[in-house]
């Protein structure tokens, strides 16, 4: 009877490492905090009306935000916690990880990295700008779009659902390397929660991609043909129609491991005729491809970049657009370069060799265009063109050895070493993270109506290059003197030892610059008078997002602009912004079943882990339930007026003429960090002495 | 939620079957179904043709329907679920076509015993640590095998442990022979199969001991046998 | 065109956008179909020692199967052209009959799983096995799928009429089936007709 209520979960399940503990008191402290809070503030209907369910792409991406901030900061302690490892950890010291301990820790920082940090981040800029750019209204499916954002969310949770129960997670490295992460040898529930959470999130990707996809095709503004469409929605584009490629081929690959785990399938086994390489080769033909999803919307948003802040159009629009379109169609047919040594013949790893050294082409066709569109172009160098420069400099030291890395024969020698690790986070970090950077501050203006606090945001720029610089050029110098990936001990007498110190540094300096990015956001609401973007155009940019109001209304446009041209905007600008006519508008209505759906994938998610089988079933049945209920319902929008929308647009004008007024008073400067730490020692001195406590 | 303006051009045109495009449809997925079953069952061709045949009859069959059944084509312009449709198609081959291609490859690499053995005998490595590798330590005779007018002479060879074998392919074209009756492909010492240019030879270590049947796999009617004593 | 007012603009084009976003659905379907054709073409032949699909299969009710559902493409087609016409009973009929068509060829499909099963060949056993369950049975679930989708869709149009909506639940449907035929007509071929050449 127990077993059938609860599966496999018994005592031995509850936290009781330091590590489990720890995390669970920091998952359940921090839902608590959130429920104290939420209940003080009398904000629980708020919440559910203006965010859970909510249909609004705006507030999804800036939920996206939220979950992919904190996961950031989750992957980064384990980044220090590697690091730190790796460099006390030689000859007779051990470290204060254990091996099993370690191998947990690079698998959740890469599932971490990559799902729950890049995927949403770049999610996020999609969901807020591309509706924008495109001079849409809403999406093509605000539905898979809520429930897209739902089930990433339910996937973030399940990734660290082990804290508070299993005590574990997948210590196989973030694809799970079939026959390692088979039953026989993985038997603990690591790998099933590794499993499910990657199924959650990647069906959710799934959907919202299909969605992006309709909505590029099916509702840009009039006049904008593809041809005309800003670059940034390009790379949205590009990176969209291959997540829809890919990612049903992961969601089959996790399902036949699921298989092999819960029914006792022979697909990736060593045994009953199995074959673990063929696992080997299927997720790598979504693993290679995932890399560029998120690299072409990063490609997408420096061409924006680049363009605005050297007051120039991109050099080549064509070539451009034709550079993400090569470079997406040959990332299908490069995959065979992730296992170059897994003993295929001579004549396939010469092919995939060379579609991989292909690739370059399209890519250093980009890096060309950005270059030659600076030259002569009259530079702002703000936050969002330094990350654009960081970002050419890291991108084509990675690019290059990356080359490198795909002629077989060095690939030998390389293969499973630091120097690869080097590279891939060259790329990772370099492109995806430093585009994200360059997008957040070059929209946030947009996203809030304040400019992000110039000042500190260099300092977080240079903090996170030079960081990056200490990691990870010691890094590729010890992957050529021998060192492998995941390593938690060596000997002193490799000589390595020195270089990973000088990687600890590194991150720490890293640590430093994010907390400034941190800091930099609370300090410009701080000063939000001061900051607060009065123009609506910080930038004197060029595309459609910018021709609305900043932050943009649900209904994002009271006209919908005609587009003639590339630079929309820009265009507008200069033949003068046609007068607003007010019309009805169809507005889809809030909807809670994404968030439900989500919530029982969630469930079914953690009954198969844990063997629940009435759990399985039940919630199984709840999202079919859900989701016929949902798509039977015949009235999923409501019409709002012409005249409504003239009441809140002249309520919005009105309120905007008082901000500016409050901004033209305010003649202070941006403040640095020794400011910003004043300011919150006289907050907290305030609270202490004032006794402002009590209130709460 | 775009306004009306938008897409002013694009009416809807006539996308929908009648009846008759079902019909139609529907007698030609028949026919193409029952065609490869009575081939199948009558085994009217040669294995690698037969499968090419109904492959191909599969495919007939999906073009049919697609274009009868879910009339691609016919909706409105600009047609982007065709766009879509041939990219999976495209996408799908990639999928299917490059998991056999690397495969097959590896399995012809890499089989473990079949490697290790293929490795012993290459270089001549009779032992490790005591055990034998299987591989011969001397060479006694020699036997030659000739294909030529799409005949193999002699059809049986007698020989002994390490002798070899030579193929001789006097014939105009390549032949690729593989081991064990037609279909099977089976290895023998850690050859799967031996390509033969015309005009070229190829010779093998009879280093397993029993009888074996090769055939060529471009025309399996040329085939022989050959049985190795102790 | 249907029985209501006629759709204005903005929902023919929602009708558009629905209709082409459940292509790409389709399209990421047959992508995963693809995964699970790939694994069964390298895994076929590993049935490690046991028997082969020509020893397994019986291909005179892969073949039934394969007409059952042939047919039921077919009424779901005629379905659909009623539909579009607004003749309620008729999408019903059709419908009802594409139902039942599907049923039974669950059933069969039923039936073989089960004595493979009985005796013995289950998804456990090897390579080859789990390859073809999970191939066939993941063809199934989509049946199932389907079935549960028709019946609920003539439910609400018993209950509702036949509406605009509907009619757009109804072309989604009727896509839906017939991509489970063409994917089926692969299966027949790649695995059952293959196993017998």
């Amino acid at each position: 009877m127990k077993e059938f209520l609860l599966g496999k979960i018994n005592m031995d399940s509850l936290p009781h490492e330091w590590f489990t503990f720890g995390g669970s008191l920091a998952f359940i402290g921090l839902g608590l905090f959130l429920v104290i809070v939420i209940t003080r503030l009398k904000r629980w209907n708020w919440l559910w009306k203006e965010w859970i369910t909510t249909v609004d792409p705006k507030k999804i991406g800036i939920m996206y935000f939220l979950v992919s901030g904190f996961m950031l900061v989750r992957g980064g302690l384990e980044t220090l916690m590697i690091w730190l490892q790796q460099s006390f950890s030689v000859d007779k010291s051990h470290g204060f990880l254990t091996a099993d301990h370690f191998q947990q820790i690079f698998t959740a920082h890469g599932n971490i990295m990559v799902f729950f940090v890049a995927m949403g981040f770049i999610f996020g800029l999609i969901n807020y700008i591309v509706p924008l750019q495109i001079g849409a209204r809403d999406l093509a499916s605000p539905f898979l779009n809520t429930l897209g954002f739902w089930l990433f969310a339910a996937g973030a949770i399940m990734v660290s659902m082990f804290f508070l129960l299993g005590g574990q997670y997948a210590a196989t490295g973030w694809l799970a390397v079939a026959p390692l992460s088979g039953k026989e040898f993985s038997p603990g529930v690591g790998v099933d929660y590794w499993i499910w959470s990657l199924q959650i999130s990647g069906i959710g990707t799934t959907l919202g991609a299909i969605n992006f996809v309709m909505t590029i095709l099916k509702m840009r503004a009039p006049g904008m043909s593809l041809g005309k469409m800003p670059l940034f929605t390009w790379g949205a584009f590009c990176s969209m129609i291959m997540a829809v490629a890919v990612f049903p081929l992961l969601t089959a690959t996790l399902f036949l491991m699921f298989f092999d785990r819960y029914l006792g399938a022979h697909f990736f086994t060593t045994v009953g005729g199995g074959d673990p390489m063929m696992y080997t080769n299927l997720i790598w033909m979504w693993g290679h491809p995932e890399v560029y999803i998120l690299m072409l919307p990063c490609f997408g948003i420096f061409s924006e970049v680049v363009s605005t802040f050297s007051r120039k159009p991109i050099a080549s629009y064509k070539s451009n657009v034709l550079g993400m379109i090569g470079v997406s169609t040959f990332a299908l047919s490069v995959w065979l370069h992730h296992f170059f040594t897994m003993g295929a013949g001579a004549d396939v790893n010469a092919f995939f060799g060379v579609m991989t050294m292909i690739i370059a082409i399209p890519t250093s066709a980009l890096v060309f265009n950005w270059i030659a569109t600076m030259y002569k172009g009259r530079i702002n160098f703000s936050t969002p063109m330094l990350w654009f420069l960081g970002f050419i400099a890291v991108f084509s030291i990675g690019g290059m050895s990356g080359v490198l890395l795909a002629i077989p024969p060095a690939d030998f020698q390389l293969h499973n070493s630091l120097f690869l690790v080097a590279h891939f986070h060259s790329m990772v970090i370099g492109g995806v993270l430093f585009g994200v950077f360059c997008g957040i501050s070059y929209w946030f203006p947009k996203f809030t109506g304040l400019r992000l606090n110039e000042r500190i945001g260099r300092y977080a720029f240079w903090f996170w290059t030079i960081g990056f610089c200490l990691s990870f050029i010691p890094m590729y110098i010890l992957g050529l003197m021998g060192a492998t990936r995941r390593l938690d001990h060596y000997d002193s007498s490799t000589g390595w030892r020195p270089l990973f110190i000088v990687m600890l540094v590194g991150g720490i300096v890293i640590a430093v610059g994010l907390a400034l990015q941190i800091v930099q956001i609370i300090a410009t609401f701080i000063q939000k008078n001061h900051l607060r973007d009065t123009t609506g155009d910080p930038w004197n940019a060029r595309s459609l997002e910018w021709a609305t109001a900043s932050p943009p209304p649900f209904y994002n446009f009271t006209t919908i602009p005609e587009v003639s041209s590339i630079d929309a905007f820009w265009e507008m600008k200069h033949n003068g912004i046609p007068e607003t006519k007010y019309q009805d508008i169809h507005i889809p209505k809030n909807t809670a079943a994404g968030f439900y759906i989500s919530c029982f994938a969630f469930l079914v998610g953690f009954a198969f882990v844990w063997e629940i089988v009435w759990l399985a079933v039940v919630s199984i049945i709840g999202i079919i339930v859900v989701f016929i209920f949902r798509g039977f319902n015949d009235e999923p929008e409501y019409i709002l007026t012409a005249r409504e929308v003239q009441d809140l647009e002249e309520a919005r004008t009105k309120k905007h003429l008082e901000r500016t007024k409050l901004a033209n008073d305010d003649d202070t400067e941006d403040m640095g960090v020794i400011d910003f730490i004043k300011i919150v020692i006289s907050f907290a001195k305030d609270i202490v002495v004032n006794k402002r406590w009590r209130k709460w | 939620m775009k306004d009306s303006s938008a897409n002013d051009s694009k009416k809807p045109i006539k996308e929908h079957g009648t009846t008759s495009s079902y019909v139609a449809g529907f007698v030609l997925s028949l026919i193409f179904t029952i065609i490869p079953y009575y081939l199948v069952i009558n085994h009217k061709f040669s294995t690698s043709a037969l499968i090419s045949t109904i492959i191909s009859f599969g495919i007939a069959q999906m073009i049919v329907q697609v274009v009868f059944f879910l009339h691609l084509g016919r909706g409105p312009k600009p047609f982007y679920n065709i766009v879509f449709f041939f990219a999976t198609v495209g996408l799908i081959v990639v999928v299917i076509g490059g998991s056999v291609f690397i495969m097959n490859n590896l399995h012809y690499n890499m089989t473990p015993s079949e490697a290790s053995k293929h490795l012993a005998e290459k270089e001549a490595i009779y032992q490790v640590e005591g055990t034998l590798t299987g591989a011969c330590q001397k060479i006694l005779a020699n036997h030659v095998v000739t294909i030529s007018g799409g005949k193999v002479t002699p059809h049986h060879t007698d020989a002994r442990l390490c002798d070899t074998l030579t193929f001789i392919n006097q014939d105009s074209r390549v032949s690729i022979i593989t081991f064990g009756p037609h279909p099977r492909h089976e290895t023998y010492s850690g050859e799967s199969e031996l390509t033969v240019k015309k005009g070229k030879n190829k010779t093998i270590t009879l280093n397993q001991s029993g009888m074996y049947q090769y055939h060529d796999h471009l025309d399996p009617t040329i085939a022989g046998d050959f049985i190795v004593t102790k | 065109m249907v029985n209501e007012q006629t759709p204005t603009h903005h929902q023919a084009e929602a009708d558009d956008r629905a209709l082409f976003g459940f292509w790409i659905y389709l399209m990421t379907d047959l992508l995963m179909f693809s995964v699970l054709f790939a694994v069964y073409a390298v895994l076929h032949d590993n049935t490690d020692g046991g028997k082969t699909g020509k020893e397994l299969f019986d291909l005179n009710l892969a073949l039934t199967g394969t007409i059952i559902l042939l047919v039921s493409s077919f009424t779901c087609g005629v379905g659909m052209i009623a539909a579009r016409a607004g003749r309620k009973n008729q999408v019903l009929t059709w419908f009802g009959l594409t139902f039942i068509l599907g049923l039974s060829f669950l059933a069969l499909e039923f039936n073989e799983f089960s004595i493979l099963i009985r005796e013995g060949h289950t998804i456990q056993s090897n390579a080859f096995l789990s390859s073809f369950f999970a191939l066939v049975g993941t063809h199934g679930l989509h049946i199932i799928a389907g079935l549960l989708w028709i019946a609920v869709t003539l439910g609400y149009i018993v209950k509702r009429g036949l509406n605009s909506n509907m009619v757009r639940k109804l072309a989604m449907l009727s896509l839906f089936w017939h991509f489970l035929d063409i994917v089926w007509i692969f299966i027949f071929t790649i695995v059952y007709l293959r196993a017998f050449v």
